[in-house]
Order: structure tokens, then sequence, then C-alpha cells
């Protein structure tokens, strides 16, 4: 009997055993996530995904610091104290530079990301998808895949190119060589023409257009000295009518109200949130003064106004307080206050910084600096990206390091004056009336006289300002030629208000940045010879 | 477990037996008591008349009362770990000592699914008593293991209370987790940390953030722990075994009358050492001289112009460190009647950490039942209840709370005059921005409460004699909720918003496993066999949530601001399940030749449709060459000899961090909030979520082992010694490649493809000697050594110039790199060599990194660097190895003295051969610029009046001095005095008045001194978060405490 009552208890644990474990309890999909082949079966599915690569989470690697370090101290715009960021002021850049990393790998993943998504979609075509719905989105891709190898030609000139990373990965084969600059650029320029190719005529605001094409691969042309082509893009954008100049130059940097405005051919796009990292513009706190910091806004001005640009304004040009805050900048909306000790009250410091701040701010070279003053060693901030305080003092919504505005990767104050430089041409000096027409609609909004001539220098004095602390001067400055190159550099101050500190025996291996260290370790071809990407 | 169920199943059989001959036997009745060679009780032993099945066991003070037959002569006494002693049986009382059985040939050990007597083991098993680590101060019985186990590598990550301890069976195993599978009474875990939030959300850098798990359950409860060394031990649990197999055994009761235990201790603890910062007065000298020599731009602040006036300043260090204090309650309840035992115990663990912000708590409470329902039925549960709640400070992280205490300018203080907290300071004209990080601790933090329940319920079918099949359904349920806050505070002119993180997960994982057990013993062959099918599911989800603005610092979700924009809402859930079938089959014959196989085969949703099942065979035979005839003349010297050799392959599913569920996918996945176009309002944006990867398959690993077991001397001399060699192949790594790729591992990477990709071998030596050197009725010495040695070696990756790296300070430093050829963990840099200190150096130099000779770039005081490359430029090609982590060996050394009632042990644990990056001293050593406090070394630098200072010359342009290299690499080898404890146990006599039948009083102390050159806090450094990326580099250490303890244990 009992034995009997064992072998029942026998068989049924092994008929539980057998039932409980059907061939699908070791098939789990994800929970989490669709598979490719379940969606981007409509428009705002596939968009959604291109949308990623349009934010910070993909660039702010670049547009956080290193487009500071590159595009401005290194161009003497900028001045700094950080110990990384030094280098980039004296032109002693290394080749383990953060700055370097960062930015390379942030190009380079924008590459990685817009070429799975070509291969993704580009599959789903050929499985059957709406390819109505898929090519527009592959088109963006090759807008910003073209968009980033400009940026890498231009910052490390000879560099490797990538088109398929799943399949290099997955063959361990890592010996990818640097390709000549020119190749690389033309890459590039055949990327964007895919995008124009692709692209449609309008769009909502922020996405990018036929026209951000058009507009990138004038600036490309430019770059190439291929004047006729600059000057036939630039004009396709003019033609087109979509843009325009924001009449407000200071508003466009102090608020993401004017987001995607008409201005916009392309922007790197921002939303205030902290989750996920890098979706918000972090450049406020790099910016902006410490007399603005408040318990929502951090803000440790790592980068400051060089002595160099403070003299680069002509007389009442509206920029000026546009870009920069000296001695009696203020503006009235933004009232930064110290909040209360535990017991309700404040301390004396405190006390007076909130009432030196109850009308505005203010920003005060005068003032002590624990009371609402600001001291540093060039006398001025960055204005441009700066959105103030924080929502309760005034400001927009800022989330400690975060911002929602978008960075203006190119804008058309920028077609206006590629049309004049390529108009101008190779010439010393030109008075076409369509030329000074762009250009002198820069100088008009900046409530500056116009122009009846125009020569080089004209157009990269104007640029210079124009685009002052948007990360293009570096680019200005080397696109003339090393000697060009060489005579701005070492005239310049580079110092502070205690001392005029200038950079001598610029080289012209200087005229493009080291790759990084890290690279070159897993990539040692990266320090061998350039190799031509295009046959022929 | 398994040994007492025996003993307590042999009791209930006895009984049986007993009950029915004592009706026709004539009798009369010995009485006695069994005590071991310390004269302390021995409950339970076996008391059992010669040639005959009568017998009893001793009760709770070791007495007995046995009626026994009138012809009986002999009384043969035994006890598990004792040697059996026999006596005649005389008129009065008897007493016994028993002792130490010479190599406890015969313990009964925990393997896989089962036991095994120690005689018939054949593979590397290593097991630890509770009696050896029961001094200790520990939080987690992770952390006693240090030192006690050959093979065992067990280094604390941090001091932190409940920080993360790397355990590492027999070297590194896997480039993702190498924690082993710790099984409590056959309850499964696989991950060894428990997980906090950090403080990256709430600005800065993270810390640590893996703690350790076994810290929330209590070591307290636990009776002992083999170790499952090698692969053919280990091969029973397959695909989870390859980091090595921990089995945990919590206590039982004993048959006899209840046991009230209370075990209270109390310790202090202080830091051990702190780092030599310049003060107020050597800082102003300093930066006097340093603004000399930047020259213009650069103004001498005024008020340090006779740094003589000046003070001390603020002492950074001495502000962050406290005393601290650990505190222990332990109350356990156990006994036995009938056919059931019991054991409960109820736990109260509290610890104050060293440096502020860090405390850890845990209650607990256990409770283990056993019954023998049925003759054939036997069943039992053992159940765990926990709540741990730590608070975790922000440390070993670059600018963590010790870095800023170390780099913090003595200038300012911690409050202002009015008791505010100081912040940036402006002094002649230089604002002074360091944080304060007594402030900045005071105002945030991190807190972790995490709750496990976990047990295991078993039914044992008793079919006849020798077959049973065995039931067990295991659970666990974990429920963590993890906290981030910030509170609105002043620091200077930085306000803080208050802020709240508030974290829920929640897990549950089942297994259900059936197996038959046979034995059977045919003269001179034994037979073993299991086997059987185990079904397991694992599931989380989590949901988090952020708050801004709290109203008066509570930290409620309901307390936070209503403007959603600054809310932030998050989720995610996942799950894994896996189906096995194992068997196992061990043959003795004649106790010489020892045969054991296992089996098994694990189907787990990891893996892709072409490699869902993975196979992992092992086998090993063992030789007792001392039962041989022609050994029989050895046993004066040598009376114990056993060879072992086995092989056996395991497998290893730990993932990367990071990796798609299921890892062999691509799938589309949406970030948490809003990016891109995706405002508020609008769907949710996407992402590709990695590159798919069909074939991936099990990472393998395949171990050889060769022991011999020796015993000298009768017993006075144990040495065990095993060799092994162990390779890792088929890693689980994502096919990462320089970032060009555009693909990679973090969070916001394009994931690269998951691969099975690499190869790794440790090949090592474990040694565990014991020697019983004087064992007298009154006194005894013993002393326990145990050495570890491994080597490990990367061989191959997915391609020669592929590595494996380690990043520190917001992944910009690039720390260690590992290429095939060398052992993981290999610090990488550039190789020093002296400082350019003439003319001619400098003349003779090769261009570094770029840079001219000027004084901008390359000038005098600057380091030199080789040119490894040999050729003529330093530039990343010179960059090389520059020390490993990896100890040539590790070490234990247990001395216990035994005087009467007295004991006396004195533990010693060393690393020696191991290699520190001391990164905080590249930051305390930086000098580029004249804000940040530096280490008083700085002091001999080069200048033009110093040209033979020890250290480089300040330069905030020349960033070469600074670069990764050998100058930041230390020997880390250590001898560190681990603990001393000296106990009393209160002679018989006294205790008895008071109705107790044990007192113990002992003071400890901890972590007494260490022996070491490293100039870092401890050179104990670990893995930061348990990864082997980043071992032995110390950014800020939380350095283990010293402790001063004390405590008592009681028992009635």
């Amino acid at each position: 009997m009992i034995m009997k009552n064992r072998f029942i208890y026998f068989i049924v644990i092994l008929a539980a055993t057998l039932a409980s474990c059907s061939e699908s309890f070791t098939d789990r999909p994800s929970l989490s996530g669709a598979t490719v082949s379940n969606y981007y079966n409509t428009a705002d599915e596939v968009r959604a995904a291109t949308s990623t690569i349009y934010s910070g989470l993909a660039w702010s690697g670049y547009e956080a610091r290193a487009l500071d370090c590159i595009g401005e101290i290194l161009a003497g715009n900028e001045h700094t104290y950080n110990g990384d960021d030094t280098p980039f002021q004296l032109m002693t850049v290394s080749a383990t530079s953060v700055r370097l990393s960062d930015s390379w790998k942030a190009f380079y993943k924008v590459n990685g990301w817009t070429s799975a998504l070509i291969a993704t979609f580009e599959q789903k075509i050929a499985d059957g998808g709406d390819a109505a719905i898929l090519e527009p989105a592959i088109a963006e891709c090759h807008f910003l895949r073209g968009t980033v190898y400009f940026y890498i030609a231009r910052i490390w000139g000879h560099a490797p190119i990538v088109t398929d990373p799943g399949a290099i990965a997955l063959t361990g084969d890592f010996n990818i060589p640097r390709y000549f600059q020119e190749d690389v650029l033309r890459f590039a320029l055949e990327e964007l023409q895919l995008a124009e190719a692709g692209l449609p005529e309008t769009d909502v605001p922020g996405r990018v257009t036929k026209y951000s094409a058009k507009g990138m691969m004038a600036k490309l042309y430019l770059y190439q000295k291929d004047y006729a082509n600059a000057k036939a893009k630039a004009w396709e954008v003019m033609e087109s009518g979509q843009y325009d100049l924001f009449p407000d130059y200071r508003a466009m940097f102090n608020s993401s109200d004017n987001n995607n405005n008409i201005e916009t051919l392309f922007a790197v796009q921002h939303q205030c949130t902290m989750n996920p990292w890098g979706s918000g513009n972090q450049l406020n706190p790099d910016r902006g003064p410490s007399s603005l910091q408040t318990d929502e806004a951090s803000m440790w001005e790592l980068y400051r106004p060089s002595m160099d640009l403070r003299t680069a304004y002509e007389p009442n040009d509206k920029r000026r307080a546009g870009s920069m805050m000296e001695h009696g900048w203020n503006m009235a909306d933004w009232k930064p206050q110290k909040l209360p000790q535990a017991d309700g009250s404040f301390s004396p410091d405190d006390a007076a910084y909130n009432d030196f701040m109850k009308d505005g701010f203010r920003y005060d070279t005068i003032q002590d600096v624990k009371q609402g003053g600001t001291l540093n060693g060039t006398r001025s901030t960055i204005a441009k990206y700066v959105v103030g305080p924080g929502q309760k003092y005034g400001g927009e919504q800022v989330i400690g390091m975060n911002t929602g505005i978008n960075f203006m990767m190119q804008r058309y104050a920028d077609i206006l004056l590629i049309y004049a430089e390529a108009t101008l041409g190779e010439a010393a000096s030109t008075t076409d009336a369509t030329a000074l027409e762009a250009f002198n609609k820069v100088r008009l909004r900046a409530g500056l006289p116009v122009k009846e001539v125009l020569t080089l220098n004209d157009i990269m004095k104007e640029r210079r300002v124009e685009f002052a602390f948007e990360g293009d001067y570096w680019f200005d400055i080397t696109r003339q030629g090393f000697e060009k190159a060489k005579q701005i550099i070492e005239a310049q101050n580079r110092g502070t208000i205690s001392g005029i500190v200038r950079v001598t025996g610029f080289t012209e291996d200087k005229m493009f940045l080291p790759i990084p260290a890290s690279e070159v370790l897993q990539d040692p071809l990266l320090n061998e010879d350039p190799q031509p990407y295009y046959t022929k | 477990m398994q040994n007492k169920l025996l003993r307590l199943t042999f009791l209930i059989c006895l009984a049986a037996v007993m009950s029915t001959t004592m009706l026709f036997a004539q009798q009369r009745t010995v009485t006695g008591r069994v005590v071991d060679d310390n004269n302390a009780a021995l409950p339970g032993a076996s008391v059992v008349v010669k040639g005959t099945t009568i017998g009893t066991a001793t009760d709770l003070n070791g007495n007995f009362t046995l009626p026994v037959p009138s012809d009986a002569t002999t009384l043969v006494i035994t006890f598990v770990g004792m040697d059996a002693k026999e006596v005649p049986i005389t008129a009065g009382p008897i007493n016994v000592t028993l002792t130490m059985s010479a190599e406890e040939v015969d313990a009964v050990v925990v393997i896989g699914y089962g036991t095994i007597r120690r005689s018939e083991v054949t593979s590397a098993i290593a097991s630890v008593k509770t009696e050896e680590i029961q001094d200790l101060v520990v939080t987690g019985v992770d952390q006693a293991l240090q030192g006690k186990v050959a093979g065992l590598q067990v280094m604390n990550n941090s001091g932190q209370p409940g920080g993360g301890v790397s355990v590492r069976v027999r070297g590194i195993t896997s480039i993702n987790s190498n924690d082993p599978l710790i099984v409590i009474d056959g309850v499964p875990f696989t991950n060894n940390n428990v997980e906090n939030t950090g403080y990256d959300g709430l600005g800065g850098s993270d810390g640590q953030t893996q703690n350790s798990f076994l810290a929330t359950l209590n070591p307290n409860d636990i009776e002992s722990i083999d170790v499952l060394k090698d692969a053919s031990a280990q091969a029973i649990y397959g695909s989870q075994a390859a980091n090595g197999v921990i089995l945990i055994t919590t206590k039982k009761g004993k048959a006899g009358d209840g046991k009230v235990t209370y075990d209270f201790s109390y310790g202090l603890q202080q830091v051990g050492r702190t780092l030599d910062v310049m003060n107020l007065r050597e800082f102003a000298e300093y930066q006097n001289s340093v603004i000399a020599e930047l020259g213009s731009g650069y103004i001498p602040t005024e008020e340090f112009a006779d740094p003589s006036l000046l003070g001390e300043g603020t002492d950074w260090q001495d502000a962050i460190f406290r005393q601290g204090y650990t505190m222990d309650h332990q109350l356990g309840i156990s006994g036995g009647k009938e056919n059931t035992s019991y054991y409960f115990s109820a736990g109260y663990f509290d610890q104050k950490g060293i440096l502020i912000g860090s405390d850890f708590k845990r209650y607990s409470t256990r409770f283990n039942l056993d019954s023998q329902v049925k003759k054939w039925l036997r069943a039992g549960i053992s159940s765990n209840i926990t709540r741990a709640i730590q608070n975790v400070t922000l440390a070993d992280a670059a600018e963590s709370t010790i870095w800023w205490a170390t780099l913090q300018n003595p200038l300012i203080p911690v409050r202002n005059l009015d008791g505010t907290w100081a912040g940036n300071y402006t002094v002649g004209g230089y604002t002074y921005t360091a944080d304060n990080p007594v402030a900045t601790s005071n105002s945030r933090g991190n807190k972790g409460v995490n709750s496990q329940i976990f047990g295991n319920i078993y039914a044992d079918v008793i079919f006849f004699e020798g077959l049973s099949l065995r039931n067990e359904f295991s659970y666990q349920l974990g429920l963590q909720n993890n906290m981030a806050f910030q509170y609105e505070a002043n620091i200077g002119t930085r306000s803080l918003q208050a802020q709240l993180y508030d974290s829920r997960n929640n897990s549950y994982y089942y297994a259900v496993r059936n197996y038959l057990n046979y034995n059977k013993n045919l003269g001179k062959h034994k037979l073993a066999f299991t086997g059987g099918h185990e079904a397991q599911y694992s599931y989380w989800e989590n949901m988090g949530g952020k708050k801004v603005d709290l109203q008066n610092n509570i930290l409620d979700m309901n307390a936070g601001g209503t403007d959603k924009l600054t809310w932030d809402l998050t989720g995610g859930k996942g799950d894994w399940a896996m189906e096995s079938y194992f068997a196992r089959g061990n043959y003795t014959f004649d106790d010489r030749y020892s045969l054991s196989l296992s089996y098994r085969g694990d189907k787990s949703s990891n893996f892709g449709p072409n490699k869902k099942w993975g196979f992992f065979p092992g086998a090993s035979v063992g030789w007792t060459v001392t039962n041989e005839k022609f050994a029989a003349n050895w046993a004066n010297v040598m009376n114990y000899m056993k060879i072992r050799l086995g092989a056996g392959a395991v497998g290893n599913q730990n993932l990367p961090g990071g990796a798609p569920n299921p890892p062999y996918t691509s799938n589309v996945n949406f970030w948490p909030g809003p990016t891109g176009f995706g405002q508020v309002g609008t769907a949710s944006t996407n992402f590709i979520a990695g590159i798919a990867n069909p074939d991936l398959g099990w990472e393998s690993v395949i171990t050889y082992n060769g022991g011999i077991d020796f015993g000298f001397l009768n017993g006075k001399i144990d040495l065990t010694v095993d060799l092994y060699k162990k390779v890792t192949s088929n890693m689980l790594l994502f096919s990462t490649g320089p970032a060009l790729l555009g693909i990679g591992d973090a969070w916001n990477d394009l994931k690269a493809p998951i691969g099975n990709v690499g190869q790794m071998t440790n090949t090592g030596i474990d040694i565990s000697l014991v020697t019983r050197n004087i064992s007298k009725p009154n006194f005894s010495w013993n002393t326990s050594f145990i050495f570890s040695h491994y080597k490990n070696v990367l061989d191959k990756l997915i391609n020669e110039s592929s590595s494996i790296d380690g990043k520190l300070y917001y992944d910009n430093y690039l720390i260690t790199h590992t290429v095939p050829g060398y052992a993981v963990g290999t610090f990488w840099g550039l190789v020093t060599d002296g400082l350019f200190r003439t003319e001619t150096d400098l003349a003779n130099s090769f261009p570094q990194f770029g840079s001219a000779v000027s004084q901008n770039e390359t000038w005098l005081g600057d380091v030199r660097y080789k040119d490894v490359h040999k050729d003529q430029v330093i530039d990343s090609k010179d960059l090389t190895f520059i020390g490993s982590p990896i100890p040539d060996f590790t070490f234990g050394l247990t001395n216990t003295f035994r005087y009467r009632d007295l004991d006396l042990s004195i533990f010693l644990q060393g690393s020696y051969g191991a290699e520190i990056f001391n990164f905080m001293k590249w930051q305390l050593e930086r000098m580029n610029n004249v804000y940040y406090n530096q280490s008083t070394a700085v002091m001999d630098r080069y200048t033009a009046t110093n040209k033979d200072g020890a250290l480089p010359r300040f330069t905030n342009t020349n960033t070469n001095n600074t670069a990764m290299s050998d100058r930041y690499v230390e020997d880390g080898s250590y001898l560190r005095i681990q603990n001393i404890t000296l106990g009393y146990r209160l002679p018989g006599t006294v205790i008895n008045r008071a109705q107790m039948s044990n007192l113990r009083l002992f003071v400890t102390v901890q972590n007494l001194y260490t022996f070491t050159n490293y100039t870092g806090y401890d050179p104990e450094v670990g893995s930061y978060n348990n990864s082997i990326r980043l071992m032995n580099v110390d950014a800020g250490h939380y350095p283990n405490p010293r402790t001063y303890m004390g405590g008592v244990s009681v028992e009635f």
C-alpha cells in the first residue's frame, strides 16, 4: 500500500514536470521592446527613430565643451582656466585630450546610428515596407551622416570612413585606414547629395529639408573652393523663400521659444530633461556666470569670451550684447534669488545678493562677488545659449545642467555670407549687388551701416562676430590656409585683463587635430599614411 | 545541512530501536558526559553499546543516560568530525573526551544536489565551518571568507558598510560578472550585488553602485560553507557554475532540549590612515612660488604674502572621517523533538561607517524546519526574511567625498562664521570653486532598502532503502527601494535644489527541481547516483520617478513640485528561463578508488535559436594511496594520502551590462524621456537597441584539476595541494572596437552585437596547510595557512588589436587596456624616464605628443618618457603595459591558541605582487592650477632653484606630464594583521548556576595594522563596481576601517 502511494506520487511529479516544461518555456521575447519586423510601419514610428539622431544624445559629445574648445578657444574667441582645456588656448593639444575623444566619438556615433538605420530601413523596404515612409527617413540619415563627415574632415583632416559598423564588428577586423581629407569631403558631399535628392521640400519645423542639404553643400563647396557650386547652392536656398533672418538676434540665443525659427537650416534638437542624459542642451552651465546660478540652474562659466574677441566688434553692434555679458549687461526678466537657510533667515551676503538682483539680473564687475558680482579674468561672460536661472526666477525651464534650447548648426545668416563669399571667389573685392545685399542684410540686423565693397577680410570679420561662440571660427581661420592662419593666431591676445598672452610658433601640423590616442590603440592603421577612398 | 539530517535520522532510528529493546532486555543504566578537548559539551554525540544497536545521544550539556544489557562491556562514542572512542562500562559516571579526527576524512561535504563523504571527494572542494569565521567583524559572509579558503580571492571593493565585495574563485573566469553561484540551502543566487541609484542623477560622478548582496543576509545563521572550485565538482550546476559555486548551509535544530543562544557584539571603527596634503601655510608658499613661475596673467595673492602669519587651515580629511561603530544582536532558538527539528533566529545588525553619510542596518529572521513525516517521507522548509537599509556615500570615484576632501583648499572653512556652509571663496582675485565635501555629503544621499524573502521547500520520498526522490521548490522574492536625494541647501554661493529619485524594483524567481538519489553499498563497492530535472524562471521589473522642489525637504513624491515638465518616470522589465537535466554517478571501490561522473544539459532563453542548448560534462577520479596494503607501514609518518584528478566543462551566461534582453536579438527600444522631436505629449523616440547575432551561444569554461591530500604524523599536519588550469572560451562580449565604428556598449550607444569572442586562461595552485602544533588537554595551538596563486592570460580577442578597457573619471581616462597576451585589467600608459633637468636633456629630447621644446610645451622639469617604440618620437605607440592588478599570490595565516578556558586567534592575510593605479596621486600631484590643494610631495617639485626635485615642474600648458604613466603605478603588496581575538569561556561551575550551558566573552581588534609601501589610504582597493576592468584603481577609495570590538555569546 505504502509503495503504491509512493509510485503514484512519483508519476504525478513526473507528469507535472513534463507538463510544465513545454517548448515555449525557454522562448522569451523582449518584454520591453518591439522587433524591427513588427515595427517601423508608420511614418510616426519611422520618424521617431531619426528623431534620436537630431538630439543631444547623439551630438552632445561635440556640442558641449568640444565645440567651445575646438571651434572657439583654439580660434582665440574664448578663454578658459579649465585644466583640460587650456591646451586649446595655448595650441598644445595632445592626442590624449578628452575633448578630442568626446567629439570623435559623437561624430562617429552619429555615423553608426545613421548607418544602422539606413541598413534597417533599406531591408524593411526590401521586405515590402512602405518606401514612401522609409525613403525620406533614409535621406535624413544621409544628411546627418554627410554633416558629421564634413566636421570630421575639417577637424582631423585625413580620417576613416565607415559605412557598415555592424558587419565590421562581427568580423573583428578593425584595421581601418585614414582616407585623404579630400576623399572624406567628397564622401560627405555625396551623402549630402543623396539627402538633397531624397528630402522633402518642406517639413515640420526643425526637420531637415532639401534646402538644409543644399545649405550644408554650399558650405562644403566653399571649403573645396568650388565657388560656383557654393554660390549656386546658397542661391537655391535663398531663392526658395523658406528661410529668412530672425529679426531679434539676441532672442535666438536666450530662449527655447525661438527654437527652429525661420533662420534655422539644421539644429540639434534639445528637450529640457535629465532623462535620458544628453537630451538637454548643456551649454547653460558651462557658459553662464556663477552670479546667475540658482538651485534650478547650474552655472560655472568654464568658458568666457576672450580679450581678443571683445575688441573685434564694431561700435553699436547689437550682436555684442546678444553674444556676451559685460559690465552693465542686464536681463530684467531673470531674477535669481538665494534660498533662505533652514530656519528661514538669510545670511548677510545672500540678503545683499537678493536685493541686488530683485529687479532683474545685472552683470556687474564692481559688486562684491558674494553679493551678486562677477569678476572673471576677461571681465565678460558668454550670453549665447544661456537661457537663465530657471523658471522660478523668471527664466525658462532649466533642470540642473539642462535646458531645452536647440543649438543651430547652420542658420540662414551663414547662407547669406556663403553667397557673398562665393561670389567674391578668388577676387580681391566685389561690388556684386546680390552679394552686397546678402552681406548687408546680416549687418543691417546687427544695426550696422551697409558696405559698398566687399573683401575677404570684411567677410571674415563679419563671420567672426556673427557666429561667435557657435563653433565655426576655427574652421574659418584654417580654411584660409596655413600662412593666413598663423598670422591671425599669432596676433591674438589669449590672456586676461591682467596680462597679454600670445601664442608663438604656430606650425602647420596644428592645422588639424590629432586623432585620439585611444583610437590608435585599437586601430594602428590610423598611425599610417592616409589612403585614397575612391579609386578615381 | 545534510550531515545534521543524517545524524538526526540516526538518532531517530536509535530511539526507535531502543524503545523496543528496553522492553525485553535485562538492564542496568550507565550515565556520563561527552566533551571535546576544550572541555566543551558535545551535544548529539552518539553513545552505542559495542556490537549492538543499543544506544542514545548526548543531550545539550553533553550528558547521556543509557540503559544497557547486563552483559555489555564497552561503549562506542562517535561524533561527526571527531575520532570515535571506545570506553569500558564502569560503575560511576563515564566521562569521555573526544578529539578532532585527524583529517576529518569522514566529514560530510555538501555538493550540488546532495552530499558526499570527504573521503570520497575526487574534486577540489574546500569547506569552512562557522567557528572559523564567527569572531570576524564582517557585514556579510563574503567578507569573512577572505584569507580562509585557498583559491578564493576576496577583496572589499569599498570600506562602505555593506559595500561591494569581489569574490573570485580561482582567478578571473569571465570578462563579465565573476560572481560565483551562491546556493543557500538550495536557493541559487547568480548575482552577488545589489545596486543602488548612484549620484550621477544629482550631478557629478556616480560612485560605486554595486553593493554586496550577501551583506543583506545574516552571517550568524550560517553553519558551514563549501566551495566547489573545479569544473568536475561544478559541472552539476552547468551553465551557472563557471565562476565557481559556494554552497551555504544554514543552521538546523539538533535533537534534544531546546536551546536558546544570544550573541552580542559592539565595535568602534576608525580610519587607519590619511593622506599628507598641504596645510594652509604650505599651500600659500606653493601658490606664491607657482604664480611667480606663471608670469603674466597671474597676480600673487596679497593675503599669502607672508605665509608664516597663516594658520593650518581646514583639515578636510579630518572633517569627513568620523568614528563609526558596528553592533550585532543575534537570538537563536533551536531544538529537536521526536521526528522534527527546528531552528529560528532573529538578528539585528547596525553599522555606522567611518566616512560621513554611510551606514547600514539589517533586520533578519530565519526559520528552518525538518520533519520525518512518515517512514517514507521527509519534508522541510528553510526560509529567510531580511530587510537591509543602506546609506551609500559617494566614494571610490572621481569627485567623491574623499577626492574633494584631499583637493579642497585648506583656505576654505567647513562652515562660515555665521554657521552656513562655506563654498567657493574669492581671495586675492582667485575664486576657489572646489566642492565642500562635508556640505555636499550632508545635503545629498543614496539610500537603498532591500527586502529579501527566499527559501526552499522540499519533500524526500523514500521508495526503499537507498532510493529516494527529492522534490524541491525554491523561491526568491526581492523588493528593493532605491532613493537618491538632495536637500534644498546653500553651499557658499551655490544653491541646491531639493530633488528625489525614488525607484522600486521587484523581482521574483522560482525553481522546481525533482531528482532521484540512489545509494548502494555492496561490500567493497559503494555506488551513488543522482539525476533529475530542473526548471528555473526569473523576472524583474522596475519603476522610478523623480520630482524636484520638495516641500520642507520631505522625501516623498507628493511633496515635490507639480510642474510636470520637471517630472521623470521610467520603467523596465525583463525575464529569463532555463530548463535543465542533470545526472551524477559516484563509485568507490574498497575506499581506495573513487570515480565521479556528472552531466548537465541547460536550455536557456538567453541564446539564439541555433545555440539554445549547452552541455556540461564533468569527471574525476581519486586514489587513496594510504588505503593500499603497501602503504600500511607509512602510517607512522604519512597516515593519509589521496591523489585526485578531474576535468570538466561548465558554462556561463553572464552577459555584459546593457545587453539587450534576450541578448541575441536586435530590438526597437524606447527612450525613457523626450529626445529629439519627442516632446511632451508626443510618442516616445525610439532607437535600434543592438545588432542581432542569432549564433550567440554559451561561454564555456573547461577546467583541469590535479590535487593531493596528505596527512602526516597522525593528523598533526594536513596538507592539500591543488593545481589547475582553467580555459574560458567563447566569452560573451560586445564586439566593440574603436569608437570610429560608432557602436559600443554604453547606455546611449548603438549596441554592438554580442558575440562569443576570445579566450582566457587561468593556471594556478592552491595550498592549504593545517598543523596541530600542540594538543594538550589544557593547551592547544593550531595553525592554518592558505596560499593561492594564479596567472591570468587573455589569450585572444576578436582580433590582436582588440582590447578590454577600463576607463575612469567620466570615462575620460583610459587606465586599463588588455590586449591578448596580457592579464586582464593590465594598466596601460607611458614609461617615465626621469625628468628633463638640463638643457642637454632637452636638446636630446624626442617630440612628446607633438610638443615642441618651449616653456609652454616640453621644458625643463617635465617628465621624460621612454621611446618604447624606438621611433624617436613619443606618441601613442609608446603606450605600453605598466603594471598588473593581479597579485602573484595571496595568503592567510591563522593561529589559534587555547589555554583552559581562554582562546586566542591571530589572523594575518595579505597579497603580494599586485600593483595599484593610484589615480588620486594623479590628481594630488597634478600641479596644473593654483586653486586645488595638492599632496605635500609637490613641495619637492622641479623648480629653477630645486633642480633635483623629485616631482616634475608645475605647468598649466603642458599636459604631457599628467598622461597616464607608471608615475602613478605603485606596489600594492601588503600584509595585514586582519584579526586578533581573545575569548574567554566561563567555567561550567559558574554558568550552570545561571542555568546557562555556555558563556563566552571576547574582544577583537580587526585590521590592526597593514604593512605596505602603498601611499594611498588602503592597499586593499578591490574592483570598481566589481568589474575586472578597474581592479586596484584607487580614485579616492573608501578605506577598510580599523575595528575594536567586544562581544558575548550566551547559550541557555
